[in-house]
């Protein structure tokens, strides 16, 4: 029995062997890491004109050794900056194609675009241009709450306090990060969190007391662009979005029987950023804090029918400022601009 | 002040009613106490003075553990233990941590199957679920060893086993012909909780099937699988890790002496269902080894040929204990540049913070300043090769442990040159009372292991040429009856350049850091133990552990530093 158990093993192991995969090498090649550094096709895009409503555009680039790149994209016109970076020996369509969006906002025009691809470990860069005939458009399935184009809608409820220094107007400069307008607010108000505050009603838009969104919290993204301009003494302003459900659709939210859900954000940086947030992720607050809300429990964002944006700033400091853009609904992803 | 006080009653008391209970059978206690504090003191070598980073550090903390262990029948044990924690400077409320450290039920059923639902320390072969502490010093000396007891304490390691929650049963038949017994063994735990979102829930099952034939013949098999649970997400991608392996022993006596045959082998699969870009990873391994016994000499003389592959994957055998990629536990930062300090032999000793408590869901990340050649232990993937071990006790107890490793790699690693490892490990404890008639005890440990990793490639920059070499120095003596002097000496001197293999979440490499070493770490410690009892004591330590970095072509070099510590400890297991 010894003899056969150590014959099964011997055949066991011979034929084990035979299974083994036979790879050269696991890996990048070392030797070619520590290789002089060479571009060995050029970097270029697949098209000069981009029409980003219907295609888009491919960086390429081939080099002999697996490096660390960065493509910067910067509209002539906007100013606006795309980023694309990676780590790899090929650019291609698999790692470098741009669908029109952007990275440092406003967004692209319709403008001639300059790319330049740094590898910054070679010391090393390379340009292209391109240039933009269609700006992106939004994803099919997104639902515009305010862009600010027509400025306020007399359907919106606005609120505003009397203090200091105060500014809440729908402007149109060079800030503005999409289109030409932005909801500008700020201001010093010393006796109270609240420095102003829009209520969109679902009325505004449609016939039916809720906005048209679907009943899947979890498929449902809520997007804002935010510009922040803290003041540094301060540093103090929270962005307070409020989704207020009505459940029973009678018109008329009941804060005592239906569910609302808070989002806060603190607005803590220097110029635009697109803040996304699952609406299934939202939360109930009650003085910021998290709790129960008081409907029946659900994220229901087929019954929302108001959302409120409100500015705050603790009244020991006072002050608040922040531009507001692009409030939308997105479906199964954030908003990619 | 007054929190001990009341510690030390309340403890009073539990074992007072330990004793009562007792009686009854129905109710036990048991657990521990410890105390610990300790001062810490840093100083850095940096060319331009470290002005921004904190250089002392003090802390300590008070803890119980009470556990209930609860016998409603003769068939059923219950075991509930808390933990409240009160880090100094916490009083009533702050600081303080009340946790559930330990919950599980057993029992046996018709008297023949046991079962224990809960926490479990599970350990199966060294291929599909083990603990290898690949990285800890083989001959710790004593002063190391009782911080590093409390590591394992914290962590639950128990003889290589990982804590892990869920079920486990096992049972055995015996025959009176052909066969003596079979034993089976299944578990399954779970692995990580879904977020309901995309991580779905992941679970590891096992069994092993053991047929002892005779005492001169046994065979066995092992299953461990870790799977992720479909449909507890949407997430359809669900990986699986699945190892089968086989093991035999078989014992022959020849005269006095007894020869071993024994071994394992096995196969390995790794996959994701949906990832298209996950690679599907297939591998087997074979450990074969002769053990010979030789009974006038007292000595166990093994040989042994080990062969894991390239794409051999077990993550419970894969997992390591030590995270290198935690923050240690104090001086995280040092030198104006706010520079991450690196893992050393203070925190490998007695820093339970860098300690995984369970296996880790993906390959944990390896050290190459501790362990280059065997990281996950026996189951490090890519060797081949041939091993031999010594061990020796004298008739006057003198100990000796001696390993040699000669192993290759299977597959190239960035070249086709293949990697050649060796590592010597030399361990020996002398009792030196016995030898010069002392009544109280004086022993002493020596230790040494060294790693060297050579790769020849046609490719000059392609060449490897690393040393690892650990000595440690340890004396444990009774100056009088129940009160220990303790010393210990551990150095650790890397040298020569390797190539940091990066990975990506698939465990492929994805690059390769070249390191060059020149560094020397020192920890050297003394203290003075009293035994209250054999399971209590109250020591008092002052360490002192170097870091010295001087190689210029590392990236930039780490400034040098000191870490000098004073701590006292009280320990005490109810």
């Amino acid at each position: 029995m010894k003899k056969t158990l150590l014959l099964f093993v011997g055949l066991v192991s011979i034929g084990l062997s035979a299974c083994r995969k036979e790879n050269t090498f696991d890996g990048p090649s070392i030797n070619e890491i520590n290789s002089k550094f060479a571009i060995l096709e050029s970097f270029k895009v697949d098209k000069a004109t981009a029409d980003f409503e219907n295609s888009n555009a491919i960086f390429s680039a081939r080099f002999n050794k697996i490096v660390s790149w960065k493509i910067t994209i910067k509209g002539s016109i906007s100013k606006s900056t795309k980023i694309i970076s990676g780590e790899s020996k090929v650019i291609d369509a698999s790692n470098a194609t741009w669908n029109g969006s952007t990275t440092l906002f406003p967004l692209f025009k319709t403008e001639n675009c300059t790319a330049t691809l740094l590898i910054a470990s070679e010391d090393d860069s390379a340009s292209t241009t391109i240039s933009i005939s269609k700006t992106k458009l939004l994803p099919s399935g997104a639902r515009m709450v305010a862009n600010f184009e027509n400025g306020l809608d007399p359907k919106w409820t606005k609120f505003f306090q009397s203090g200091a220094s105060m500014e809440c107007l729908v402007k149109a400069d060079n800030f503005a990060p999409e289109g030409t307008k932005y909801l500008n607010m700020g201001g010093t108000v010393n006796w109270d969190w609240l420095i102003g505050l829009v209520d969109f009603n679902a009325s505004a838009y449609n016939s039916n007391v809720t906005f048209p969104l679907s009943n899947n919290p979890e498929a449902e993204y809520f997007n804002v662009l935010i510009y922040g301009d803290p003041d540094p003494k301060t540093n103090m302003t929270k962005a307070l979005f409020q989704f207020k459900e009505d459940e029973n659709s009678d018109g008329v939210f009941d804060p005592t029987k239906e569910d609302e859900y808070d989002y806060s954000v603190d607005v803590n940086w220097v110029g635009w950023r697109l803040v996304s947030v699952k609406y299934a992720d939202i939360v109930t607050l009650v003085n910021g804090n998290p709790a129960s809300p008081n409907g029946n429990k659900q994220h229901n964002p087929d019954k929302i029918g108001k959302i409120s944006f409100l500015q705050l700033a603790d009244p020991n400091l006072g002050f608040a400022r922040c531009k507001i853009d692009l409030i939308s609904f997105t479906q199964n992803k954030a908003l990619d601009l | 002040m007054m929190n001990k006080k009341t510690i030390f009653f309340f403890v009073l008391a539990l074992a007072s009613l330990q004793g009562y209970s007792q009686k009854a059978r129905k109710l036990s206690f048991i657990g521990g106490a410890r105390s610990s504090v300790f001062s810490n003191a840093l100083s850095v070598s940096d060319t331009l003075a470290d002005t921004t980073t904190a250089k002392n550090n003090y802390g300590g903390y008070t803890l119980l553990d009470l556990g209930f262990n609860i016998q409603p029948n003769k068939q059923t044990e219950i075991m509930g233990m808390f933990r409240i924690k009160n880090n100094y400077g916490g009083f009533w409320g702050s600081g303080v941590q009340f946790d559930v450290r330990q919950l599980w039920v057993k029992g046996v059923v018709g008297n023949a199957l046991r079962y224990q639902i809960g926490d479990l320390n599970l350990r199966q072969s060294q291929f599909t679920l083990y603990n290898h502490h690949a990285d800890q010093l083989d001959s710790m000396p004593s002063v190391f060893k009782l911080q590093q007891n409390i590591v394992s304490y914290e962590q639950f390691y128990q003889n290589n086993t990982w804590r892990m929650q869920g079920a486990n049963v096992d049972f055995g038949l015996s025959f009176s012909k052909f066969l003596k017994e079979i034993n089976f063994n299944g578990f399954v735990t779970r692995l990580n909780a879904t977020n309901f979102a995309n991580v779905n829930e992941r679970l590891m099952t096992g069994g092993n099937i053991n047929i002892l034939q005779s005492n001169q013949f046994r065979f066995g098999y092992t299953y461990n699988s870790t799977f992720d649970l479909k449909g507890t997400t949407a997430n359809n991608n669900l990986f699986s890790n699945t190892i089968h392996t086989f093991d035999w022993s078989i014992n022959h006596a020849i005269a006095q002496n007894t020869l071993k045959l024994a071994g394992e082998a096995g196969i390995s699969n790794w996959n994701y269902t949906a990832d298209t870009l996950a690679p599907v990873l297939n591998d087997y391994f074979v450990n074969a080894y002769a053990k010979l016994y030789l009974a006038y000499f007292n000595t166990h003389i093994s040989v042994g040929y080990l062969n894991v592959g390239p794409d051999f994957r077990s993550i419970g055998a894969q997992s390591k204990d030590v995270n290198y990629n935690s923050p240690t536990l104090f001086f995280n930062r040092f030198t104006n540049n706010q520079q991450l300090r690196p893992i050393t032999l203070i925190d490998m000793i007695g820093n339970d913070n860098i300690y995984n408590r369970t296996i880790s869901t993906s390959l944990a990340s390896e050290n190459e300043v501790f362990n280059d050649i065997l990281p996950f232990g026996l189951a490090t993937f890519n060797r081949v090769g041939a091993y031999g071990k010594l061990q020796f006790q004298s008739k006057n107890k003198i100990h000796v442990q001696a390993e040699v490793y000669r192993l290759n790699e299977i597959r190239g690693q960035g070249s086709d040159a293949l990697k050649a490892f060796s590592q010597i490990k030399l361990n020996s404890k002398i009792p030196f009372h016995t030898l010069i008639g002392l009544a109280n005890k004086l022993e002493v440990q020596v230790g040494l292991r060294l790693q060297q990793t050579n790769r020849n490639s046609i490719y000059a920059t392609e060449n490897i040429d690393y040393k690892n070499l650990q000595v440690s120095l340890g004396m444990n003596y009774e100056i009088i009856p129940d009160l220990e002097f303790l010393a210990g000496f551990v150095q650790q001197q890397n040298n020569g350049n390797s190539f940091i293999t990066e990975r990506n979440d698939y465990s492929e490499v994805t690059y390769f850091r070249n390191s060059n070493y020149n560094l020397t770490q020192q920890i050297a410690a003394v203290g003075l133990r009293i035994n209250f009892s054999p399971k209590a004591y109250l020591c008092a330590l002052l360490q002192q552990s170097s870091y010295q970095d001087r190689s210029e072509l590392n990236n930039k070099a780490m400034a040098d530093f000191k870490i000098n510590q004073f701590g006292l400890i009280y320990n005490i297991l109810l």
